[in-house]
């Protein structure tokens, strides 16, 4: 696979990471109770860029941390099971995401567990400082794994084929490209607009996102098989 | 107020323990709703006020009451005063 072709991997699945919305929701409570409690907007951007940071650390950090794992286990080059297991879970992942992301109810809760979603709650009410709200932009990936793991899976495997200094511009586009939307709302409410114009337009658009993310999904896990496995299995036939 | 100590709140669905009714709570958090909705703080108290009273008058022939059921009933009665902060309020606990 030449460089172009695993960037455009890579950009496609963080694109699929920044559609995902659990990082967005839980920025979405936390400026609004950063806002209901009366802190002044130079506060509010502050604990809402510390969260941002957090979100973009951990998945710079998690992205590095799967991609080392998967050097240390296969080399340069994963084998091609393992790229047919990774395409396996995209399509899987794909149409869970299809038939699960959202609750079936009003609003936007989606299926992750509810212990989980009743933390990140109550940490967004309880979150005071930068540092606190840096935490939880940590911890809502870990708690985003479920879906985000996917893409991460298979743009780890193709990462580990490039050059160091690819491998590191690999994991900066996708690292800046999945907090594309996180940023877009940061800058919505730091310009003065209003969270329930946000929130309603993410409820009325979630049947969409979610069609988007899982088709995205699945479209990248075929077209992976189709580059990798396809052309492997065709090289050596020939 | 008699019913304001009368009154217990079942929380998610029993899963919390029942606390009294507190008027001041629900004071805030429609106060903080409706900050959050980019209102000034003087319309924000006063419009709290106003829908902290509805729902105490709604709750005085009423034992015992889920915390859903106030959420719904000061919803309600949000809208007509600030609809923006009224759907804020209710997405609140289905936003995760």
């Amino acid at each position: 696979m030449d460089i172009a072709s695993s960037l455009a991997i890579v950009t496609l699945a963080a694109l699929i990471h920044a559609s995902f919305q659990l990082s967005v929701s839980v920025l979405t409570l936390l400026s609004g109770h950063a806002i209901g409690a009366k802190h002044s907007q130079a506060r509010v951007m502050r604990l809402t860029f510390g969260y941002v940071s957090g979100v973009g650390v951990m998945t710079l950090l998690a992205l590095s941390f799967i991609s080392l794992i998967f050097l240390h286990l296969f080399g340069h080059d994963a084998p091609d099971i393992i790229w047919a297991i990774a395409c396996g879970l995209l399509v899987g992942v794909g149409l869970a995401v299809w038939f699960f992301y959202y609750r079936r109810e009003k609003g936007t809760s989606i299926w992750i567990p509810r212990s989980f979603a009743r933390h990140l709650s109550d940490r967004s009410k309880a979150t005071k400082s930068g540092t606190e709200a840096f935490s939880l932009g940590l911890t809502t990936v870990v708690s985003e794994l479920l879906f985000i793991g996917a893409p991460m899976v298979i743009s780890a495997l193709v990462l580990i084929q490039l050059p160091a200094h690819w491998q590191l511009v690999g994991i900066a586009i996708y690292s800046v490209i999945s907090l594309l939307t996180l940023f877009s709302i940061w800058v919505l409410i730091g310009s003065g607009h209003k969270l329930s114009a946000i929130q309603k337009w993410r409820e009325d658009n979630k049947g969409f996102l979610q069609f988007a993310a899982g088709g995205a999904l699945a479209v990248l896990g075929f077209f992976v098989y189709v580059c990798k496995i396809m052309t492997d299995v065709s090289g050596t036939l020939l | 107020m008699a019913h304001e100590e009368a009154t217990s709140i079942i929380k998610r669905q029993g899963q919390r323990p029942t606390e009294s009714f507190s008027r001041n709570k629900l004071h805030q958090s429609i106060v903080a709703a409706t900050l959050s909705a980019r209102a000034p703080e003087g319309q924000a108290d006063t419009i709290a006020y106003a829908v902290t009273n509805y729902v105490l008058e709604w709750l005085e022939s009423r034992p015992e009451v889920t915390s859903h059921d106030i959420r719904v009933v000061a919803t309600r009665h949000l809208r007509a005063h600030h609809p923006d902060a009224a759907y804020l309020y209710e997405q609140h606990r289905i936003t995760l």
